[in-house]
């Protein structure tokens, strides 16, 4: 009987369901961009201004990852390496940065900060051959304690460019 | 774990600029010749006592000055 009742009442109030406003059956997911907003800045230039990209993966600390809209906020430091940005039209495009630190805002905001940073096809693969025989030089040798370890640094950064040049 | 850096008493700053310079190092040598120039420092200072200027230092050179006394001391 009650169900019956239920049925009649829901019969009776289509009518009005209908005609209710189309905007107020817009889901919460659909208003929400899937875009990330990238600002990719060096002391002396700006790469990427708030530009809307679909992904970015980063050389964090502690390991790679990669961050997509709605990402949960988070501060990291980078490591010397690739920074890939993936945008929506123009595919993917890669600098290497001299490491730095990328912070994602609660608002899908992603700012990244680094001293250097330059397109892979902007070096030198015989530049950085030479230096990292030179730095091993260095490493392996009786210099101070301060030269070795600038060295060490050097030969990290150089093995990773070393890498992705190939 | 800290890295090997610290233990030899190099600063983060150091550690950035090191990288820096490397990464600008390795570029091509028309882009490598203007971005060298961002590397340089010519920053001074000098500490005042009484009223008097004390010697003017290099930024830099105090620095490495620091850096040495803040690594592991040699055994010896």
């Amino acid at each position: 009987m009650n169900s019956l009742r239920i049925a009649r009442t829901v019969l009776r109030a289509r009518p009005a369901a209908i005609k209710a406003p189309l905007l107020q059956r817009r889901g919460y997911a659909e208003a929400v961009s899937d875009k990330i907003k990238l600002s990719l800045v060096l002391p002396h230039q700006s790469i990427y201004k708030s530009q809307d990209v679909v992904q970015v993966n980063i050389p964090a600390e502690s390991g790679d990852m990669g961050v997509l809209a709605n990402h949960v906020p988070s501060i990291e430091q980078l490591k010397p390496g690739l920074v890939e940005i993936i945008e929506e039209t123009a595919g993917s495009k890669q600098y290497f940065l001299s490491g730095g630190f990328a912070i994602v805002q609660p608002n899908s905001e992603l700012s990244i900060n680094a001293v250097e940073g330059f397109p892979l096809e902007d070096f030198s693969i015989d530049a950085v051959r030479s230096q990292i025989s030179e730095a091993q030089k260095i490493a392996g040798g009786s210099g101070s304690e301060q030269d070795i370890a600038e060295a060490k640094i050097e030969l990290e950064v150089l093995e990773g460019l070393q890498a992705v040049l190939k | 774990m800290a890295p090997a850096w610290k233990a030899a008493g190099l600063t983060y700053n150091k550690y950035l600029e090191v990288a820096a310079r490397v990464v600008r190092r390795s570029l091509k040598d028309d882009i490598r010749l203007a971005a060298e120039r961002r590397g340089q420092t010519e920053l001074r200072f000098a500490k005042w006592t009484s009223g008097k200027q004390g010697d003017l230092t290099n930024v830099a050179d105090a620095n490495a000055v620091a850096m040495a006394e803040a690594g592991t001391p040699k055994t010896s």
